[in-house]
């Protein structure tokens, strides 16, 4: 065994990332504290002292700017807004393989280094003495067992591997190198397998075998499996294999785990707790282990009051179930009741965008849908100041769906491009494309003379598109352009849009507003029948040409070729080049016609809690919710919970 | 009265066979799947899902099945006490269920009793005191119960309790008892929270229930025979309780067969703004959700309530009141 100190363990992403070596986390000089409330525990025998518990190479964490060290103890209790709102605490605790900083780089986490060559080979390597939350090793048998007994198991995954695993039709290959140290190679680069390791739904490529074992088919007793397939009333030994095996959806109490905090309350219930997790990998410079909050505890209440019960002061943390319109309602009890309002900001490229649905049936609509001036001309008689006013009491951004201001991609080019408002230059776009004939009230025709009416159609399950839309509407007037609004029920508003009967839509923007040259580009080319804009492209593709329509637009089949290099790309520098570009056309095209973008999201946290953040973002994935910002450093002042 | 019970128990087969199907058959008929709804809500909380992942799941859960084999996989259950898969829960309907239905039992006799205890003497008294100052302002304030939304004098109350007295908002307890075992504090918690939901609750049904009770025992108090009694020097009080009291009660012991479903399903609007871990917003989320096991399973049981319920209710009337009869055919 080398000696750990002459390791250097660096992400050697074959000279193509641009991330610098990480840090060896070296056994910690200062001498490790026992945490009190586990410290009776321990005199009682029932656990070992904490110098036994962290691994023999933790990791220590540096606190962020701003952020300070902290005592452990204290509960902190949330809602959440239904049993299955458990998985928030795996991506609170984002304990990962790899995780993401706050700079949306990424360390390893749970893995003490993984090396990487050419981004086709990733060596993993683990802490040794690392230990499950039962205290059982956790080893490269975990990981085998992952590998053999569930993902290569007929049974347990009938679709065989994960999808983030075959790239491009190639399977990795997997090596046992040595207790501690595991490999995955691909023939081809695997350009998502770090950020899978990463994600806030993350790839989990081990899985706690000593526990799982004995609901396998390969290794449990058959009488006794028999019996416990009996008793969960299911169907077989892979239901409930898979039942239990959930570390995402985490409603499993039995199940070992490595996050910072571990469930404890058998569901259903009306509240569940979290206790921390005695066998967590990570402690402060001052030789505390964390998380520093002993619970928390999650009580499970309809989403619809959640905003009254934070403003009682029920909550110590909580953005979920908060929406923008909440604030003032928050603001207003926030001194009675000992919380701070913080307003962070939402990371989806665009909160609101219009759709133009490029592949509609209709062929008038097609042909002028289009024509890129039509769609430029829309998006220039949209007064965004005035939605970001009147909506958003302006603390929205104006501009386009795409990248984000925090994002390495960012481009203010691309945020503005023809987002300005500018009604004369849309009139004349419109006059130029031939739309030039009008009706008595003074709206446009559409070439073969039918009324130039517009109709958005929304899933109409949230009150602020239909407020947008109206706004929408008394700008585009201005151009001669009539809206209507059309309120679906969802299902059926998608079904309208694929089969191309919907001519404009109004939906959520770009999912993942802070990409980085990592991520996958997939959202910005005609990949997926979920793309309103494209969707019989996007079904196309996803179904390998058995349905939807091939692309017959320049320009969108510039972007999937443009996609198809970056997946094929083991340079760096070229896959964000690639980015750019992708996100360049986009604009210019506008592809879609964002209108708001970065819109505050509340975050009401107890007057007593540390290191929360003043300003960040609330994002899922990249973000983790809170878990970017490490809530296992969050602490209180006071003991909170038992006043 | 054997016959006709064998009888009545007989024709609940078929009954309950065709409700099945049909509310089976309801539940499907809007478009989309429990799934296609998750993914709806996930994606309006930010997060993303895989569509692999979803497929899977679809097939797993036998959503992809026709619609014939998932209703008689569904009756071929309920005949063994399988009452199929909650997908939202991912546990047995029976395990779901069977938490929430005792504290909506408490609920509902607490609110049944004080519909009663304050309804009966109120439409006593306002119909032997016809059109006095005090059946006026009685009336005045049942049609001001009667026309309040519950959900909003639910808000009104639940904000008012909250900033004067401290209670934490909405549920059946502070969120600090719950999973203890019970204590007095505990309890005393749950009767505080328990104090709105029963006004919200009651109050509408009071004020309908003090209507009916006057108006039927008005008809009576109008009868000859009452007249007569009164002539011969009968006792006001026995004068009222013996014969008209009694008759105007028919429509109280009619609603039984109401009031047992009511338990379960009753109050749905008010308990999920009060956020009641009760039945009714399991059913109504289960519906919203298409969680099509969970609310099959649950309106198959409201539907057992409401037939046993009738049932129960026909015998007690024939039992209460000689001029009903069992057999049909010419009455006279």
């Amino acid at each position: 065994m080398r000696p750990p100190s002459l390791r250097t363990p660096a992400l050697a992403l074959g000279g193509l990332l641009g991330l610098a070596a990480l840090a060896a986390p070296a056994r910690a000089e200062t001498a490790l504290i026992e945490t009190p409330s586990l410290a009776a525990a321990v005199a009682a025998h029932e656990l070992p002292p904490v110098a036994e518990r962290v691994p023999s190479h933790p990791l220590v964490i540096k606190f962020a700017d701003g952020a300070e060290p902290g005592e452990p103890g204290g509960d902190l209790h949330a809602l959440i807004g239904a049993a299955r709102d458990t998985r928030l605490m795996v991506m609170w605790g984002y304990a990962r393989l790899i995780g993401y900083q706050r700079d949306l780089s990424l360390k390893p986490d749970i893995a003490e280094a993984i090396d990487v060559v050419d981004n086709r080979v990733f060596t993993i390597h683990l802490r040794p003495g690392h230990r499950w939350s039962d205290g059982v090793p956790f080893t490269a048998e975990d990981f085998r067992y992952f590998w053999e007994d569930i993902a290569n198991n007929k049974e347990l995954s009938p679709t065989g591997l994960p999808s983030a695993l075959v790239i491009r039709g190639h399977e990795p290959r997997f090596e046992l190198l040595d207790p501690l140290t595991v490999r995955y190679s691909w023939d081809v680069p695997n350009p998502v397998f770090l950020s899978e390791l990463a994600a806030t739904s993350p790839l989990f490529i081990f899985a706690p075998a000593h526990y799982l074992k004995q609901f396998h088919a390969k290794y449990a007793d058959p009488a006794v499996l028999k019996q416990h397939v009996a008793d969960a009333s299911v169907r077989g030994w892979a239901a409930l294999h898979n039942r239990l095996d959930a570390p995402y959806r985490n409603d499993n109490p039995d199940l070992p785990t490595l996050d910072p905090w571990m469930l404890q309350t058998r569901p259903p219930a009306e509240q569940f707790v979290f206790v921390r997790n005695p066998y967590y990998h990570r402690i402060d410079p001052q030789g505390h282990q964390l998380p520093y909050i002993d619970r928390f505890l999650l009580q499970s209440v309809d989403p619809k009051i959640v905003p009254v019960k934070t403003g009682a002061g029920e909550s110590d943390l909580q953005a979920r179930y908060l929406n923008f319109d909440n604030y003032t309602f928050l603001k207003q009890a926030a001194v009675r009741n000992n919380y701070q309002v913080r307003l962070w900001v939402t990371g989806r490229g665009a909160n609101f965008a219009l759709f133009p649905n490029l592949t509609v049936a209709d062929p008038v609509w097609r042909q002028v849908i289009r024509d890129v001036r039509f769609r430029r001309a829309l998006s220039l008689a949209t007064n965004r100041h005035e939605i970001n006013v009147v909506v958003f009491y302006g603390l929205a951004t104006e501009g386009n769906n795409t990248a984000l201001r925090d994002s390495p991609l960012y481009d203010a080019k691309d945020q503005h491009a023809w987002a300005e408002y500018d009604p004369a230059k849309a009139n004349q776009l419109l006059d130029e494309m031939g739309l030039t004939e009008r009706d008595g009230a003074d709206y446009r025709l559409l070439p073969d003379g039918r009324p130039l009416t517009i109709i958005i159609e929304s899933p109409g399950d949230n009150a602020d598109q239909t407020d947008i839309l109206q706004l929408v509407r008394d700008s585009w007037r201005e151009v001669g352009i009539k809206l209507l609004i059309k309120t679906t029920q969802r299902e059926v508003f998608r079904n309208r849009v694929f089969s191309g009967q919907s001519v404009m839509s109004i939906f959520f923007g770009a999912e993942n507003g802070l990409p980085t040259p990592m991520s996958s580009p997939a959202e910005w080319a005609p990949t997926d029948q979920n793309q309103l804009q494209w969707s019989q492209w996007g079904n196309y593709y996803d179904s390998g040409g058995k349905a939807g329509e091939p692309i017959d637009m320049p320009m969108a089949h510039e972007l999937l070729t443009l996609y198809n290099r970056w997946t094929a790309s083991s340079s760096m520098e070229e896959r964000k080049a690639i980015w750019k570009e992708m996100l360049a056309i986009n604009a210019d095209q506008v592809f879609t016609i964002g209108l708001a973008s970065a819109v505050p999201q509340p975050v009401v946290v107890r007057d007593t809690l540390h290191n929360v953040p003043d300003k960040a973002i609330f994002n899922f994935d990249p973000g983790a919710f809170f878990g970017v910002y490490r809530p296992d450093q969050f602490w209180f002042a006071t003991k909170a919970g038992d006043e | 009265m054997i016959d006709y019970l064998i009888r009545r128990l007989l024709v609940m087969i078929p009954t309950l066979l065709a409700i099945s199907l049909i509310t089976f058959a309801i539940i499907q008929l809007p478009p989309g799947d429990y799934l296609s709804t998750y993914i709806a809500e996930l994606q309006s909380q930010g997060e993303a899902v895989d569509a692999q992942k979803i497929e899977f799941l679809r097939e797993q859960f036998g959503l992809n099945m026709p619609f014939y084999m998932k209703y008689l996989t569904w009756l071929w259950g309920m005949f063994h006490g399988d009452f199929g898969y909650s997908f939202e829960y991912n546990l047995p309907v029976s395990q779901v269920v069977g938490d929430r239905l005792a504290l909506s039992m408490i609920l509902s006799f607490t609110t049944v009793l004080f519909t009663w205890v304050v309804a009966f003497p109120i439409g006593v008294y306002s119909a032997t005191h016809r059109y006095t100052a005090a059946d006026h302002t009685l009336t005045l304030l049942g049609f001001l119960g009667l026309a309040t939304p519950n959900f909003l004098l639910a808000l009104v109350l639940l904000y008012f309790t909250n900033v004067f007295f401290g209670t934490s908002v909405g549920g059946m307890m502070d969120a600090r008892y719950i999973g203890q075992p019970w204590s007095l504090a505990k309890l005393g918690s749950v009767f505080e929270h328990l104090l709105v939901p029963v006004i919200v609750i009651g109050t509408s049904g009071t004020a309908g229930m003090i209507r009916r009770l006057r108006a039927n025992l008005l008809d009576e108090l109008n009868k000859l025979y009452v007249v007569t009694a009164r002539a011969k020097g009968m006792p006001p009080l026995r004068a009222l309780i013996k014969y008209p009291l009694r008759m105007a009660l028919n429509p109280f012991i009619a609603d039984i067969g109401n009031l047992l479903p009511q338990i379960v399903s009753g109050a749905a609007i008010v308990s999920v703004v009060l956020s009641l871990p009760t039945t009714g917003p399991m059913l109504l989320s289960a519906l919203q959700s298409q969680d099509m096991y969970l609310a099959g399973s649950f309106l198959m049981f409201l539907a057992s309530l409401t037939v046993v319920g009738v049932l129960l209710s026909d015998i007690a009337l024939a039992l209460l009141d000689p001029r009903i009869r069992l057999h049909g055919g010419v009455t006279r």
